[in-house]
């Protein structure tokens, strides 16, 4: 838009081709650009409900109708000689127009406000649309215009809902105020402009909340919507790149970086108008430093040229840009360089094929392509001028010191030398630098550092400074080096930045060698010599000094004499040479190291050959499958199936087939008949195991309902009596038992005795409130009973197939001992039951003796033995007679099981005569009666408490397991719980961990039998359990990740890097936990489990960090673009959770483990 | 300028497993409830600007996974966080039992400035339910003791004292802040007692 500006500011004073074409197409992009602008403005309108009057849209709106309006104004005839805004106009249309008059107060209301703080606010307020055209005094640029106040009177009139009007006004009465050719004065676009903008008057504008959290605070959808819109090329993800992206030759992704990021790209390929604006104070760059008349020699031309130097501080780093006065000023010929001008043109023809890409490439700039036809090109010329260097890209800093003039040289990583910018003395070159360095921190800085050196003369001592004395005084030696430091003197800074330190640090060490051994050696041969890139390369910015080292000011190698002139190509030609051979270096270097990271670091994550992926377009399909089974069932093509899986997927149907393979439950080569015993065995461990802890479960369950009938009783007594309740309130109450001691003071954390004594007290002194209540406790432990007694019979249909089961017993023997030694040892437990444990447990620990001595002999009374221990009473007895090897039906063998009832209800009751109180009674015969309470006595206090505590998290967990899921009816979400305590009361050990159950779902949704479910279920947390916290693998995730992304994808490693806390990669520890369960939809999420579980038999064990990592890459250019941060990034993977394209990441995660492997392979 | 500087309070909620931590959040910031909440795992956060005093904050409301074998994940999250929220289940009396090791858990990682003024405030909440369990007594003197923590009995269901809640959160977050500002703004102040610790301490070695 500012490049419009231009045309037709330029049409003033340029002879303009008249021909009316060219003109109607400048209209119609004026129009486009104002079009553009609103579509824009309503869609953001339309995602966020409001559009805030800083947006960024509202000021390019404004932009664009500034440069229609301007187009064509008949500013002379009007009296508004060099206003470059329509500021005047409006004022001028006031009076006829009551909207404008309106606005027109409003903006000169608005000006004085900020008038009184800068005194020529006013003045240079309308100037601030186009500063490429208006002439600025030095050091105003330094004063930037808020963004505010640029295109006041439009803004207002947005706000006020009046611009609409005021334009219509202005076309109505066109041929008082605009050329015939003008825009606003053509019949169709002033129409089209004025109702183009009916409907942005129509928006809401708010105020209401700050800049930032306008910007920052956008949902993920949001800024996924406004990607898509905004960006209509999208960058393609660094995976698509050359693999060698490392750090040191980022030169083209950062400058897309900039461009794209920061508004502050080159000329090159943006518009002129960005350019011009990203020379400001602007939202995305601070200026930190402006000089005028800085000169600077651009190529082609011969002498040094001045222009307007600035140091920007963008997002992405500290960018200096130089441009020509001509270009800052509109007008070149008061400066009198016509001389350099007509050198200009002399090169044109090849500036304008090769260097003016803005001619070339940017379509919108017709003013310039139809200017660049004609013989003149000036604009271009100096657009191809104008100097953009990112300082990050620069590695040293060259200055060269001289009576006559500060000249200092750029040199980028890349060994190419930025031309010599002259300073003029006094002090800017100095003032330049101390805002470069200030500038470079806190992530980098300049060494040796610029006010350390001034201080004092040490540093040179050191040798640090890589100063370089000319070469005519090489001989004057250090001693005279302070003396230089005033008058003249060349320095060489590094820029150092601190991510890459480790490099530099060698860097700095070979440099220092390479300067330190041939001092005095003229200089070609040490170029020859050099063998260090960066030695060469500082040599080669040694050559400009060189042309002024006979006391010519070396401000330029303009020759004086034509010897010179010859001497100064020879060194131009050994300068490339040398550039040459350090560019090469540097790649060479750059690659050895990056693939010494690739090794340490990636090969232990990819396998090392690369499976083909011919063959697998339709992934492993019902009739692949089918053909791959032979006659018995058995399929054999392990590799062949893991491959098909690997790079296409399961087809659905099959997949309840295939998953037991995959997961390492089936056999390859295992025939239908193995499987099916394999299943049986599994479901009759499975049921075993699960009526183990159904016991330890109804003595769980009694207890809290004990737990609930106190407090509730508590609570209900709270209500009525005071006193006893306060005090009970007041102390510490256990785990998961209703003893609440009454006569402790208020603790906060009782000492472990206080505890022991406690536990003895309880049953005494605490017991429950009411009689009436314990009757219920126990009326409800009966029904218990007979549920659990239901579901043992159900089991035992299921049992009665069963063989036997040795584990089972030796399980339970075992389990005696532990539990018997452990009581013996305490010496004390819970009071009255574990009184009773224990005369259970003796008892049985002669049976087992006996048993243990004649095995044979006793199996009777290992029968007692094993009822006891075994949780369900039922099942030993359907289960011992098969293991005593008699033929013993199901009912005779319950009766011993009557007798160990009895034994232990007399046990108890025995016990119970012992005891003091009543009522503690009804609750140890509730013990003894239940089976399961009578059982349970067996099991240890600790071991019903964790289970109880381990049993209400899954509970708590089950019910919120995907409840939005249709498949997860009540009956199916008892299944998941089954599954889920089954497995944790095989692994009491580490027990129940949130995350679990997302990880059962997704199997039994698939597998539907819990048996087989559980069974797969345990073979995945096999590797998943390392996951959790308890394990190790989620830190060496995170390492992997980083070192991954550092090699993929550096750009975006350098944006995780300059944020401290990206090293934690904590947004990822959902997706590894629950492989991805909780980011993809449940189709997507099978497809996923299987590429990973496939993937360790293809490709790579870790293929969860490849999909995380093509998680990442997906979004990169919004996390890029925006700049995330650590909560940012959080933030925005919550919200896309299972919106992701499932196919589209997984098979980048494909592409990315082979780009890795490919990588290793080129070693 | 300060006071129209944008203010980030960060909020992190506690709490065991299932207690309402996600819901009451949600209910906050997005006033709605819903049942189909799944287990928190990780952390996610949510923001919401509340105005308190006629200043804008935006609150940074945190919220994390209630096994407290996560907590070590934690960590990241707790540092710099400006108010502690610990929630219980008045149905669940364990849940209110352990708010003491959450209180202690999270004054030991994230180890403010001034622990013992480290605003926390505590919610019982599910108090839509009939089967309480912890009186609100009970809670109320709990909380007495500690410092006097201010306790709200909520309902995220019904959306009961959610509001309130959390705007006394906001208000006690932002005086932390503002102190955390105002140390920050004499920088000198905190250097000189700095030397004259130092200076203490060389005192003393001499006279040792």
């Amino acid at each position: 838009m500012a490049a419009q500006n231009k045309a037709d500011n330029g049409s003033e004073d340029m002879p303009v081709a008249s021909s009316t074409d060219p003109s109607a197409e400048q209209k119609e992009r004026l129009i486009a650009a104002v079009k553009k602008e609103v579509k824009q403005l309503m869609e953001e309108a339309v995602t966020r409900k409001f559009v805030h009057e800083d947006s960024g849209g509202v000021t390019a709106l404004c932009g664009a109708v500034e440069a229609c309006l301007g187009q064509g104004l008949r500013r002379r005839a009007l009296g508004l000689f060099k206003t470059s805004s329509t500021t005047a106009l409006l004022h001028k249309i006031a009076k006829h127009c009551p909207e404008a008059a309106l606005v027109s107060a409003r903006v000169l209301a608005a000006e004085g406000a900020p008038a009184t703080r800068s005194a020529s606010g006013v003045e240079r307020r309308p100037s601030a649309p186009r500063p490429p055209l208006c002439k600025r005094g030095s050091g105003s640029l330094l004063a930037q215009a808020p963004p505010q106040s640029r295109y006041l009177w439009i803004r207002i009139a947005l706000f006020e809902r009046q611009l609409a009007k005021i334009i219509e006004h202005l076309v109505t009465n066109a041929n008082r105020y605009y050329e015939r050719d003008a825009l606003v004065a053509d019949p169709d676009y002033g129409s089209i402009l004025s109702s183009l903008l009916v409907g942005p008057c129509a928006l809401e504008y708010s105020k209401a909340k700050a800049p930032t959290c306008f910007w920052t605070d956008p949902p993920a959808d949001e800024l996924v919507q406004r990607h898509r819109m905004s960006a209509g090329t999208t960058t393609p993800p660094s995976v698509r790149r050359p693999i060698l992206n490392f750090k040191r030759s980022l030169n083209a992704s950062s400058d897309d970086a900039s461009s794209s990021n920061t508004g502050t790209g080159k000329p090159v390929g943006s518009t002129a108008k960005d350019y011009v604006e990203s020379l400001h104070q602007n939202s995305t760059a601070a200026l930190l430093y402006g000089k005028n008349n800085v000169r600077v020699q651009p190529k082609d031309v011969e002498e040094p040229m001045p222009g307007y130097l600035s140091l920007h501080h963008t997002a992405a780093g500290l960018v200096i840009k130089w441009t020509p006065n001509q270009l800052m000023n509109g007008y070149a010929e008061n400066e009198g360089i016509d001389k350099s001008l007509l050198r200009c043109h002399l090169v044109h023809a090849s500036a304008c094929q090769h260097t003016c890409i803005l001619c070339s490439t940017a379509p919108t700039c017709t003013v310039y392509r139809r200017r660049c036809a004609g013989p003149l090109c000036i604009d271009c010329i100096y657009w191809a001028m104008s100097l953009q260097v990112c300082v990050w890209e620069v590695v040293y800093v060259h200055v060269h010191r001289s009576q006559a003039s500060d000249a200092l040289i750029l040199v980028g990583q890349d060994g190419v030398q930025r031309p010599p910018i002259h300073f003029p003395k006094g002090g800017h070159l100095l003032s330049f630098l101390s805002n470069l360095e200030t500038g470079l921190l806190p992530h980098g800085q300049l060494d040796p550092p610029l006010w350390s050196q001034r201080g004092n003369g040490k540093v040179f001592g050191r040798g640090k400074s890589r100063r370089r004395p000319m070469p005519s005084l090489c001989e004057s030696g250090e001693s005279e080096e302070a003396e230089w430091e005033e008058s003249a003197g060349d320095y060489v800074f590094r820029i150092v930045n601190n991510a890459i330190g480790d490099k530099e640090a060698m860097r700095h060490s070979l440099l220092e060698r390479a300067v330190a051994s041939p001092p005095r050696t003229p200089r070609r041969p040490l170029a020859s010599t050099s063998t260090t890139s960066s030695d060469s390369s500082t040599m080669s910015v040694d050559c400009p000094p060189s042309a002024g080292l006979n006391g010519n000011p070396p401000i330029t190698p303009v020759p004086h004499l034509p010897l010179e002139q010859a001497a100064s190509i020879e060194l131009v030609c050994s300068t490339m040479r040398r550039q040459i051979i350090s560019r090469a270096f540097y790649g060479w270097l750059a690659y050895c190291r990056h693939l010494s990271t690739v090794r340490t670091h990636l090969s232990g994550l990819v396998h090392p050959n690369i499976v083909p992926r011919e063959g697998t377009e339709n992934g492993l399909t019902e009739a692949l499958w089918r053909s791959m089974t032979d006659e018995h069932g058995a399929v054999n093509e392990k590799d062949e199936v893991y491959r098909q899986v690997y790079y296409q997927g399961v087809q659905h149907e099959i997949r309840h087939e295939v998953w037991p393979y995959l997961l390492g439950y089936y056999d390859f080569g295992s025939t239908t008949e193995e499987r099916a015993e394999q299943d049986a065995e599994c479901r009759r461990q499975y049921e075993t195991t699960m009526s183990e802890w159904l016991c330890v479960e109804a003595i769980v369950r009694q207890r809290d309902r004990e737990a609930t009938a106190a407090s509730i009783a508590r609570l209900s007594e709270a209500s009525g009596k005071l006193k006893p309740v306060e005090i009970i309130e007041a102390c510490e109450v256990f785990e998961d038992d209703c003893s609440v001691i009454s006569d402790n003071p208020p603790v906060v954390s009782p000492e472990p005795s206080e505890n022991e004594q406690k536990r003895t007290d309880k049953p005494v002194l605490s017991r429950a409130p009411s009689i009436d209540e314990i009757d219920n406790i126990e009326m409800d432990s009966e029904e218990q009973e007979k549920e659990v007694k239901v579901n043992g019979e159900t089991e035992d249909t299921h049992i009665k197939s069963v063989v036997k089961n040795p584990d089972l017993r030796r399980e339970s023997i075992a389990e005696i001992k532990r539990l018997a030694e452990g009581i013996v040892q305490k010496g004390d437990g819970r009071g009255l039951l574990c009184s009773v444990d224990s005369a259970n447990v003796n008892l049985n620990e002669s049976d087992l003796r006996s048993s243990i001595d004649e095995p044979q002999q006793n199996s009777q009374q290992q029968h007692t033995s094993v009822i006891i221990t075994n949780p369900s009473v039922d099942l030993a007895a359907s289960g011992s007679p098969a293991s005593g090897g008699t033929t013993a039906t199901v009912s005779p063998s319950r009766s011993p099981l009557g007798v160990v009832r009895e034994e232990s209800q007399s046990a108890g009751a025995s016990f119970d005569t012992l005891e003091p109180t009543n009522e503690v009674r009804p609750d140890a015969r509730s013990n003894c009666v239940s089976p399961a309470s009578s059982n349970g006595g067996v099991y240890s206090n600790e071991l019903v408490e964790s289970f109880a505590l381990n049993l209400h998290r899954i509970e708590k967990d089950v019910q919120r397991c995907d409840r939005n899921y249709p498949f997860f009816t009540d009956e199916n979400l008892d299944k998941l719980r089954n599954i889920m305590c089954t497995y944790v009361w095989e692994h009491l050990d580490t027990g129940y961990m949130q995350g679990m159950c997302d990880l059962v779902a997704p199997l039994l949704v698939m597998m539907r039998e819990e048996a087989i479910a559980h069974a797969l279920f345990a073979r995945l947390m096999d590797r998943a359990k390392d996951n959790f916290p308890s394990g190790q693998a989620m830190d060496a995730h995170f390492a992997d990740m980083r070192s991954l992304i550092q090699i993929l994808d550096c750009e975006l490693y350098e944006l995780m890097h300059a944020h401290g806390d990206y090293t934690h990669f904590y947004f990822c520890y959902r997706w590894f936990l629950l492989d991805f369960k909780r980011e993809l939809l449940y189709q997507d999420v099978f497809s996923a489990w299987e590429l990973i579980w496939a993937a360790r038999y293809v490709a790579s064990e870790h293929m969860v960090l490849f999909i995380a990592l093509a998680l990442l890459e997906t979004y990169r250019d919004v996390i890029l673009a925006n700049t995330m941060d650590f909560t940012d990034i959080i933030k925005f993977f919550n919200e896309m959770a299972e919106r992701h394209d499932a196919s589209a990441v997984l098979s980048l995660a494909r592409d990315l483990v082979l780009q890795v492997q490919t990588l290793i392979e080129n070693k | 300028m300060s006071s129209r500087k944008k203010v980030l309070l960060k909020v992190i909620i506690l709490g065991d497993s299932g207690v309402g931590k996600t819901s009451l959040m949600n209910q906050f910031v997005n006033k709605k409830f819903s049942n189909q909440y799944k287990a928190t795992i990780g952390a996610d956060f949510l923001t919401k600007e509340v105005i308190v005093d006629d200043r804008i904050v935006t609150m940074q409301i945190w919220d994390t996974a209630g096994q407290e074998r996560f907590q070590s994940l934690g960590v990241a999250f707790y540092r710099g966080a400006d108010c502690c929220v610990l929630v219980f289940d008045v149905t669940a009396p364990n849940t209110f039992k352990s708010l003491e090791s959450w209180r202690d858990e999270f004054l030991i990682q994230a180890s403010p400035r001034d622990p013992d003024n480290f605003p926390f405030v505590i919610l019982g909440n599910k108090v839509d339910l009939d089967n309480r369990a912890v009186s609100a007594k009970r809670a109320q003197q709990w909380c007495q003791s500690k410092n006097d923590i201010p306790y709200f009995e909520t309902s995220a269901k019904e959306a009961v004292n959610v509001e309130l809640a959390f705007q006394t959160i906001a208000r006690n977050a932002l005086a932390q802040e503002t102190e955390a500002e105002l140390y920050n703004e004499f920088p000198d102040q905190i250097k000189l007692n700095a030397n004259d610790n130092s200076r203490n301490r060389d005192g003393d070695n001499c006279a040792c």
